[in-house]
Parts: C-alpha cells; sequence; structure tokens
C-alpha cells in the first residue's frame, strides 16, 4: 500500500456515485525559477557524469591491459566523436562542480536569505542571494567551461 | 515509476468563454480551473474577461467579482483577503501564491489561475489539502515539556530566544511551498513536504519545548526529511516571505550537529 | 502507481493520520546524506585536478600513462579520485531512484544494480591504476 495518496483520489458526487478525481497540474503550469532548473541540471549532469565515470574505467582498465587495447580508447576519444563527448563530459562535471559547491554554501547554512531585508508581506521583489548565486553558478560554469575547452582543444592540436 | 505527466482523466480540456460587458475599458482575460465532479468530464480551461475598471486590484477581487456577476458556479477558498487565514493558495501565472496578495498588474498577458499543483482536485480550484494537514498533525505541533510550568505564571522566554522562532511561527499553512515542491509531487504520501518541516523545525527551535531530541529523531528518515534536495521552489514561493528551505537546512544540521 | 479504473472503489479506509505515520521513522539518513557531502568536499580540487591532468594527458600513449602514474602524487591523487567518486555516485544514484521509482521490488533491483556497478567499476579502475602505477615497466 505505497500509494495512500491513492485514497485521496476517489470522491463522492452528489448523487452518491463514487468519481475519480483529477490531478491538478504541476509541471504542466509551473513557472521555472532558475534554481530548479539548476536543480535539475545538477541531477542529470551527476547521471550523465556516471556514464562518464565508466568511460574513465574503460580508459584506465585498456591502459593497463595492453598496448593496443589503450591505442583504441585513445583513438576514440582522439576522433571527433569522442572530443565531443569529453567536452560534454568537461562541461556537466564543471557544472556539477560548481552547483555542488552552491549547495554546500547552503547545507553549511549560507546563502539562503535576501540582499535586502524583505518586503513584509512578500511580493517577492526583494533579491534574493540564491537567485543571484543561482546565476552566478551559470556565469562561472560558462567561463570555465570555456576555458577548460579551449585548453583542452588547443592540446589536441 | 513517477508519473511527470497527468493521467488521462486530469488532461485539461478547453472550456467556455465569458466576455467582456460591451463598452469594457480595461478588459484582462482570466483561464480558470474547472472540475465539477457531477458533470463526469474531465477538468477544462475557462475564460473570463472581466473589466479591471470594474473590479478590485487582486486576483481574489477578480476571481469573488466572476463569481458574483458572471458565474456563480466557480468554486474556491478565501476568507480574510489579507494574506493571514492562508485559504485562496493557488498557482497564478504559474507561481504558487495567496490570490488576495497577488495584484492582477504584476501578472502579463491572460492570467492562468488552476489549484494547487499536485493535488486532489475537490472542486475547481479547491484541492484537497488532508494529507497536508495530516502531516501538520503527525509532527505534533505543539509544546511538550516535562518540566511543570511555574505555578504562578506562564514559562519564560528571553527577547533572544523568542527571536529564534521568528521567520517560523508566521506560517499560515497556506500549503504553497509544500505545493511548488517537486520532491512532494513526487514523494508526497512519505516526504513531509516544506510547509510542515517549517512547523516542526518552529518546535524544535522553541525554547520552551523539551522534545528537541524525539523530534529530530522523528525526522531522521530518507523519505520524511532527506527527499529535501534543496532546489528551492518553497523560499521561492512562499507569500509571506519565509524561508522553509532554510529552516530545513537548520534541521538537517542539528541532525548532523549530534552525531559528529 | 495503482491501476485507475472507470470504477472507482474505496479501498483505503484507515485515518489520515494512520496513513502519513506510516511506518513511522527510520531514524537513519543522515549518514548518506553526511557522506554524500564529505565526498563532494573532497571531489572539488580533486575533480579541478582530474581536468587539468587529462587535458595533460590528450594523445598521450601507454607509456605516458605508466610514467604519470609511476610518480607517487598523482597515483594517490587518482585513487582518492577513484574512491570517492564511485562513492558519491553510489550516494546520487540512490537519491535519484529512490525519489523516482516507486515500486519496491524495482526500486531494490535498481539498487543493488547501480551499487554493485559502482563497486564493480571502482574495482577496476584501482586495480588498474594500481598495475600502471606499481607493476607496470616504469622509469
Amino acid at each position: 500500500m505505497n500509494h495512500d495518496r491513492d485514497g485521496l483520489m476517489v470522491a463522492r458526487r452528489s448523487d452518491g456515485r463514487l468519481v475519480r478525481r483529477p490531478l491538478s497540474p504541476h509541471l504542466q503550469v509551473y513557472r521555472w525559477p532558475v534554481s530548479m532548473v539548476l536543480s535539475i541540471s545538477h541531477r542529470i549532469t551527476g547521471a550523465a557524469l556516471s556514464v562518464g565515470a565508466l568511460l574513465m574505467t574503460w580508459w584506465l582498465v585498456a591502459a593497463a591491459a595492453s598496448e593496443s587495447a589503450f591505442a583504441t580508447v585513445q583513438e576514440f576519444l582522439g576522433s571527433s566523436f569522442g572530443v565531443l563527448l569529453l567536452m560534454g563530459w568537461a562541461a556537466a562535471l564543471v557544472l556539477h562542480v560548481f552547483q555542488g559547491i552552491r549547495h554546500l554554501a547552503w547545507d553549511a547554512g549560507w546563502g539562503f536569505g535576501t540582499l535586502a531585508p524583505q518586503d513584509p508581506v512578500g511580493s517577492g521583489t526583494a533579491k534574493r542571494i540564491y537567485g543571484v548565486t543561482g546565476w552566478g553558478v551559470i556565469g562561472i560554469t560558462a567561463a570555465a567551461t570555456l576555458i577548460v575547452w579551449i585548453a583542452g582543444l588547443a592540446a589536441w592540436e | 515509476m513517477v508519473a511527470f505527466s497527468l493521467p488521462a482523466n486530469s488532461r485539461i480540456k478547453q472550456g467556455k468563454t465569458y466576455r467582456a460587458p460591451a463598452g469594457a475599458k480595461r478588459v484582462r482575460t482570466f483561464r480558470i480551473y474547472r472540475w465539477n465532479p457531477d458533470d463526469g468530464a474531465n477538468p477544462r480551461m475557462d475564460t473570463y474577461e472581466i473589466d479591471l475598471d470594474t473590479c478590485g486590484p487582486m486576483v481574489l477581487d477578480a476571481l469573488i467579482k466572476i463569481k458574483n456577476d458572471v458565474d456563480s458556479t466557480l468554486t474556491f477558498r478565501r476568507s480574510c483577503r489579507e494574506g493571514i487565514c492562508g485559504s485562496c493558495s493557488m498557482n497564478i501565472d504559474g507561481g504558487n501564491t495567496l490570490a488576495c496578495l497577488k495584484p492582477i498588474e504584476d501578472i502579463t498577458g491572460a492570467v492562468r489561475i488552476t489549484p494547487l499543483p499536485h493535488m486532489a482536485v475537490v472542486k475547481d480550484l479547491v484541492p484537497d489539502l488532508t494529507q497536508a494537514f495530516a502531516q501538520y498533525r503527525a509532527i505534533e505541533p505543539w509544546l511538550k515539556a516535562d518540566t511543570p510550568p511555574p505555578p504562578d505564571g506562564e514559562r519564560l522566554q528571553s527577547r533572544k530566544e523568542r527571536a529564534q522562532i521568528d521567520g517560523l511561527w508566521e506560517c499560515i499553512l497556506c500549503f504553497c511551498c509544500t505545493a511548488g515542491c517537486p520532491s512532494y509531487w513526487w514523494n508526497g504520501e512519505r516526504y513531509l513536504g516544506p510547509a510542515v518541516l517549517l512547523q516542526a523545525y518552529r518546535w524544535i527551535a522553541e525554547s520552551r519545548d523539551e522534545a528537541t531530541g524525539e523530534r529530530l529523531d522523528a525526522l531522521n528518515d530518507p523519505f520524511k526529511l532527506y527527499r529535501c534536495h534543496t532546489i528551492m521552489n518553497c523560499t521561492d514561493t512562499c507569500p509571506k516571505g519565509l524561508n522553509p528551505a532554510k529552516a530545513i537546512g537548520a534541521i538537517k544540521q542539528l541532525i548532523i550537529e549530534r552525531q559528529v | 502507481m495503482t491501476k485507475q479504473s472507470n470504477n472507482p472503489q474505496v479501498d483505503i479506509l484507515r485515518s489520515q493520520l494512520k496513513r502519513v505515520r506510516g511506518l513511522g521513522s527510520s531514524h537513519s539518513g543522515s549518514q548518506a546524506w553526511w557522506a554524500e557531502r564529505l565526498t563532494s568536499i573532497a571531489l572539488v580540487p580533486l575533480t579541478l585536478w582530474f581536468i587539468a591532468s587529462v587535458i595533460g594527458l590528450e594523445g598521450a600513449t601507454r607509456a605516458d600513462m605508466v610514467a604519470w602514474l609511476h610518480a607517487p602524487v598523482p597515483l594517490v591523487l587518482i585513487l582518492c579520485l577513484i574512491v570517492t567518486t564511485f562513492w558519491h555516485m553510489e550516494l546520487g544514484l540512490r537519491v535519484v531512484i529512490d525519489d523516482y521509482v516507486h515500486n519496491n521490488a524495482i526500486r531494490i533491483a535498481m539498487l543493488l544494480f547501480q551499487r554493485g556497478l559502482c563497486i564493480i567499476a571502482g574495482l577496476f579502475c584501482v586495480i588498474a591504476v594500481l598495475r600502471l602505477g606499481l607493476w607496470e615497466g616504469g622509469s
């Protein structure tokens, strides 16, 4: 009986017959704040990096196995598809690291508040620190990713 | 698997349109979620054109105007119309807020109004909050103390101790935050949700309460508490400007504090 | 998810309090959460170091890898990186699965699979690195 909420999904009509209630729209209507976008990005990049970790496993195991096995991996990673994969991996890693630092700051109790004193009946006008840090993470990620890409492409040639 | 899309009986159909009276100057369109258990149909979006010159400034004013003058079958909760009762929480223009505190002028284009997200709908804009209130009951939101109160007065609290619950006691339990939390959408049966966790912290931070350890024990659970992934929608959407995410962070810190 | 029928029926009549209290608190969860934070702190510098190393090793031959891992610092750092990466990965994937998979049989199967995958892949990495760094040719 995992879904006790189902007990709420059945109601009685005026004539006493049972009727299934609808579920109100959620993702379909919700406006995405920057933190929500970053949160799901953190999750998606985390999952992508798990695949990247398996790629790293292949790379290291091939290096330990034999000259030819390692040459195959290096050739694949040096191909245009491989380079694209590595560039995606680097971007995902950079975002995950900087968003991860933002998470660590929250967990340490920092970064929840407002920059200006909050409007007493908050109409949401006061600048929120987490909004600023969210855009900061996006900016830093873009810059750092670009640096890594340039350094990587320079070393590739 | 979690369902990210709406079940078949919940998909929204196009509804009726109620035009503004001829000669109306400042017309705004309100697209409002409707569902009636008695008509056996799917939910629909009805469109109401309202002349703002004949209507108050807040979204709740428009809803009341529609109910009084246009379509008396529209159902929604409201009471105080000044942001203290927590009744008129709903999703307006994509964000959860109190209709009485949301100026129509803050919204560009048509005003889309749906019930609080991912809830069972009772009728129109009225969600079933039974589960959320039961979760509130489950955190035992009352003072627990073994020390008897002084025979000649109340339990005392210093000004500093009293300040510890600022930003917590103001919560009016409108459940805007809880209904805005994706974690609560997917795991609301087991996750307590931001509103209830903020209330739990209100009693943990309470200097006169002596059950702090028990309260933390009850929360230390992968689903009851740790489904919070700091998505921040709760704090972002709170119509009272409170900070449930910060309160939940404080609970997590206290649980770590006693084990390291 | 319970299958939706056109003939709804009420088969849950327990009180709401009974429902939300469920089986009570497991008194756990903080350990996994804390371990996720600790591994993430370690991974911040390790990851930045690893990105730089990978750039340096583009187009490397196997001999370059052996030479790289024969130095003690890269060998120790990459061992730290491997352990914390797969540990953190296990914790993170567990959270995602717990969030989205509601059928307990499938969920537990997925948790076991991902944990096994993390342990096995991690062991492969450790052994490969040790072989390159300790036994293989080198300077």
